[in-house]
């Protein structure tokens, strides 16, 4: 692991077009400020982890039962696959 | 206004379930890349999604939007590019469901699986909205099971 040191207002440059520039120090916590281009996805460590984890946890058996679920969720009438066109989702455009 | 209902992928239901292929994998499982989407009847709204190579291995998955109404995830353009997706009919979105036992069930809405309808290339992807979500999102289970 390449390790350098920096201060609050200095930056570092990552294959010419991401830079990561710290912010600031506040007791143990360090401020990052990144600019990338959108293509470049950035997210927590934790949010890969924790998808990992579910991903892990929820394979199953094809024969496992299914839950039951409560009136508040209205499962798709028999006449309907169980999935529907993601009509709200929004694409970011590159 | 016909969006809410062309619903199928576009290659005629087998009855062994739809080819789907994650280039990348799911996260935690990068290694297994073909996986078939099986609906079963009479078990609306879950569907399989199942590990072509051992039936044995799969995933549960909902519709997010029959779990969440409202929900309005935001998939990064990186993602569209690498799906091809024109618009949001191109896409079909499916969130894994864990099964906790019998009395609990959650659903997955920071990172579901997108499927390009048409060429059946999927990637699970990291909303860009994802912390105003649930890995766990609970599903109402019925507390009685008949």
């Amino acid at each position: 692991m390449l390790i350098l040191s920096r201060k609050p207002g200095e930056s570092i440059v990552i294959d010419g077009h991401i830079r990561v520039k710290v912010m600031r120090l506040e007791g143990d916590v360090v401020k990052l400020g990144i600019e990338a281009p959108v293509t470049v996805p950035v997210h927590r460590q934790e949010v890969y982890e924790e998808i990992q984890r579910s991903n892990q946890q929820a394979l199953t058996k094809q024969s496992s039962p299914l839950p039951k679920l409560a009136g508040a969720v209205k499962p798709s009438t028999a006449a309907k696959p169980p999935v529907s066109p993601a009509k709200k989702m929004n694409l970011s455009k590159p | 206004m016909k969006c809410a209902e062309s619903i199928e992928l576009e290659t005629p239901a087998a009855p062994a379930g739809h080819p789907v292929r994650l280039p990348m994998g799911l996260l935690g499982f990068e290694q297994i890349k073909d996986y078939l989407l099986v609906a079963n009847p009479g078990e609306e709204p879950f569907a399989w999604l199942r590990v072509e190579d051992n039936a044995a291995l799969a995933f549960v998955v909902i519709d997010p939007f029959v779990v969440l109404p409202d929900y309005n995830p935001d998939i990064p353009p990186a993602d569209v590019e690498f799906l091809g997706l024109k618009n949001a009919n191109d896409a079909l979105l499916l969130s894994i469901v864990t099964v906790h036992g019998t009395s609990q069930a959650t659903v997955n809405l920071k990172g579901p699986v997108v499927i390009n309808r048409h060429t059946h290339t999927a990637k699970q992807v990291i909303i860009t909205n994802a912390a105003q979500y649930s890995v766990q999102h609970p599903l109402p289970v019925a507390d009685n099971v008949a």
